[in-house]
């Protein structure tokens, strides 16, 4: 038995529902946050198998750019749950339920 | 640079490693020593001759104290800590190159356990996963004391890595490659003005590049003037408060195996590695030669804890970020700029 | 069995038990070392699929960076607030497990039927090797045929890193609370406490005696030594 792509494809899918469970059934804003991540990482190994198996390189710029907009959006998300911390509100996503304050 | 089999690298392995090690305890030695003479005192003198039974001392009274957990304490995470800085520290060694391949007994060796194309990279990757023993072990303490020590560690790490890794962009321009040990061969050309001849070591053409380079690298390392995770004065011992025992230890060590790895890191990619006159003929000259770089380079850090006081915790960050990173923005530039003109792209 | 696949199951196996752990445990720091974990076995996978600047990458970006700030985040708030909102309601449980293994078997059967694409690109191993490897290899894609999606990625960078600085300024929308921690407390030993008194030196308060019941000990609340040696007599 070799190793193919479909060993990696099947491993990220894995990993990928594990974090879409996380987010459903977690109520910690950080946690769903590290679920999507994971969920984020999972997708990049689907697209660097590909790329591995067509022999090109796109799908590791892919996930280089995909890599830069999660930093950005970990930035944004954090000073929002920072933003909540200080107006002593637990980070809980079933209690933010209005945009307004 | 060609294949070996499996069981040289083992032997290679084993050997940097002891060596790393031993070297490790006696840079304790070498520290207390130093900064003795700083200070006008002796340092260690009765265990054994000049004290240099010291170190094995110092592990056998570390290894019989009581290993304490406080009860406000996170216990697996507590436990496990320490592990991660010591280990990611040695980890770093894996890649740096104590020379090329040579012939020992009839075989070719090759005197560094792994050539990966990313190296410089690695190192950097290992540094900051090491920080998570520093943030875990403040954390699971249970003390605000520790739990402070963390957090500034968090951020001043944070920070100093990404002048640490700006730095290094300039040579990665000049050579083309992150491989540590191609980076350590390119610097044993000869470069000659007229009658002159000097080794191509990088700190001069990146003099800026070395200067950003250790300023982040002590910083990285939590040396003096920026030990501010554990400055003793103000936070008790920071991250290590609670701590006891051979975990202590752990952390300890951990911290002069990373300044061990960052002299050699330096070394290598800054002073030639192991150039130095004689080196191609002989390795073991190449290695003496790296050895000695990499005690000035020591003798360095004990310099500034004897002699910087410790910086505030809003100058810090604010060297980091107004300083430094404009600097080396404007060096990745300027470097970037001369190689279009050597690629003759420009004019 | 070759030696790649022992490796790529004792990989995948410990990134599949990390990413578990952060959905099962039930504090915050756990679920981040668990994220650690997984995340670096994730780099592995990288590097054994010939992406070793990527799995490099992986670990400098996301362990190191974005996850230090996520547990840096996590200490800064107030930890007795956490445990309580550790999962959803059963409902929502039960539905995310089965609409989870049906997004599973979905994938499942769409991987198994897929065929396997040729191999079409111009990067095979030989000629990465050819180019002095994975990091020139992106670098010279990602540059040239990319560059454009190379600067948005920089705007993007640069508009979040300006949203997170205005959102997290602080004295934006409420006043903040004042409180001030106590070091010499362990954790958990003692509530936020509030801000001291703002007019007087509590060592200018008369000492205060509190008799207890009969046959137990005098307990003196005392703010002052003198007081102390000499109870019932406020020194001035």
């Amino acid at each position: 038995m070799d190793l193919t792509t479909n060993h990696f494809l099947f491993v990220s899918a894995a990993l990928f529902v594990i974090g879409m469970m996380g987010v459903l059934t977690r109520r910690n804003i950080l946690i769903i946050f590290m679920c999507v991540e994971m969920m984020v990482a999972a997708v990049g190994i689907t697209l660097v198998a590909f790329s591995h198996e067509t022999a090109t390189i796109n799908g590791q710029v892919f996930f280089l750019f995909a890599l830069a907009v999660a930093a950005a959006e970990s930035a944004v998300g954090l000073a929002i749950v920072v933003a909540l911390s200080r107006q002593g509100r637990a980070p809980d996503v079933e209690e933010m339920q209005t945009l307004k304050n | 640079m060609g294949d070996q089999p499996i069981w040289i690298t083992f032997i290679v392995t084993f050997a940097i490693m002891t060596v790393l090690l031993l070297s490790m305890a006696y840079t304790t030695w070498y520290e207390r020593k130093v900064l003795a003479r700083f200070q006008d005192r002796l340092g260690p003198t009765r265990t054994g001759k000049a004290g240099l039974m010291q170190p094995l001392a110092d592990a056998v009274k570390l290894m019989g104290k009581e290993d304490l957990v406080p009860d406000a304490a996170d216990r697996n995470v507590f436990l496990f800590a320490p592990l991660i800085t010591f280990t990611t520290a040695l980890l770093s060694a894996a890649v740096i190159p104590w020379g090329g391949t040579v012939q020992i007994f009839g075989t070719d060796v090759n005197l560094y356990p792994t050539d990966i194309n990313v190296g410089a990279l690695f190192i950097l990757a290992t540094g900051s996963i090491g920080v998570y023993g520093i943030i875990l072990g403040g954390w699971s303490s249970g003390n605000r004391y520790s739990l402070l020590g963390a957090i500034r560690s968090a951020a001043q790490v944070i920070s100093y890595e990404l002048i640490l890794g700006f730095s290094l962009v300039g040579i990665f321009i000049i050579t083309g490659t992150m491989s540590l040990t191609d980076i350590m061969f390119k610097q044993h050309e000869m470069l000659s003005f007229g009658p002159f001849e000097i080794s191509n070591w990088f700190v001069l053409t990146q003099p800026l590049g070395f200067v950003l380079f250790v300023i982040a690298a002590v910083a990285e390392t939590n040396r003096a003037p920026f030990d501010l995770p554990e400055a003793e004065s103000e936070l008790v011992a920071g991250f290590m408060t609670e701590y006891s025992a051979m975990r202590f230890a752990l952390y300890f060590l951990g911290e002069y195996i990373s300044m061990i790895i960052m002299s050699l890191f330096a070394a290598t990619l800054f002073l030639g590695g192991t150039s130095g006159p004689g080196a191609d003929k002989f390795w073991g000259l190449g290695i003496m030669w790296l050895v000695l770089k990499v005690m000035a380079f020591l003798f360095f850090y004990i310099w500034l804890r004897a002699t910087l006081p410790r910086f505030r915790f809003d100058q810090l960050m604010g060297l980091a970020w107004k300083v430094l990173l404009p600097l080396a923005i404007l060096n990745i530039v300027v470097t970037a700029f001369f190689r279009l003109i050597g690629n003759g792209q420009v004019f | 069995m070759s030696w790649e696949l022992v490796f790529f199951a004792v990989f995948s196996a410990a990134m599949l038990l990390c990413g578990l752990g952060v959905v099962a445990f039930e504090n915050p720091v756990h679920s981040a070392v668990a994220l650690v974990g997984s995340f670096i076995n994730v780099a592995a996978l990288f590097v054994m699929l010939g992406a070793e600047f990527l799995g490099v990458l992986q670990i400098i970006v996301y362990t190191g960076a974005v996850l230090v700030l996520v547990l840096f985040t996590i200490m800064l708030i107030d930890p007795t607030k956490l445990p309580e909102f550790y999962v959803g309601a059963p409902l929502q449980r039960f539905a995310s497990v089965v609409v989870g293994a049906i997004l599973l078997a979905e994938i499942g059967v769409a991987i198994i039927t897929r065929t396997a694409l040729e191999q079409i690109g111009p990067h095979t191993e030989a000629m990465v090797q050819q180019m002095g490897g994975n990091v020139q290899a992106i670098g010279q894609v990602m540059l040239s045929e990319y560059a454009l999606a190379f600067e948005i990625a920089s705007l993007v960078l640069t508009v979040g890193v300006v949203g997170a600085v205005v959102i997290g300024l602080p004295n934006r929308m409420v006043e903040p609370n004042t409180v001030t921690m106590s070091l010499g407390h362990t954790r958990g030993s003692s509530d936020m406490l509030a801000a001291g008194p703002k007019f007087e030196s509590p060592m200018n308060i008369p000492a205060e005696r509190y008799t207890a019941p009969v046959g137990e000990r005098t307990v003196v609340m005392t703010k002052d030594p003198d007081a102390y040696t000499h109870p019932g007599e406020t020194s001035k």
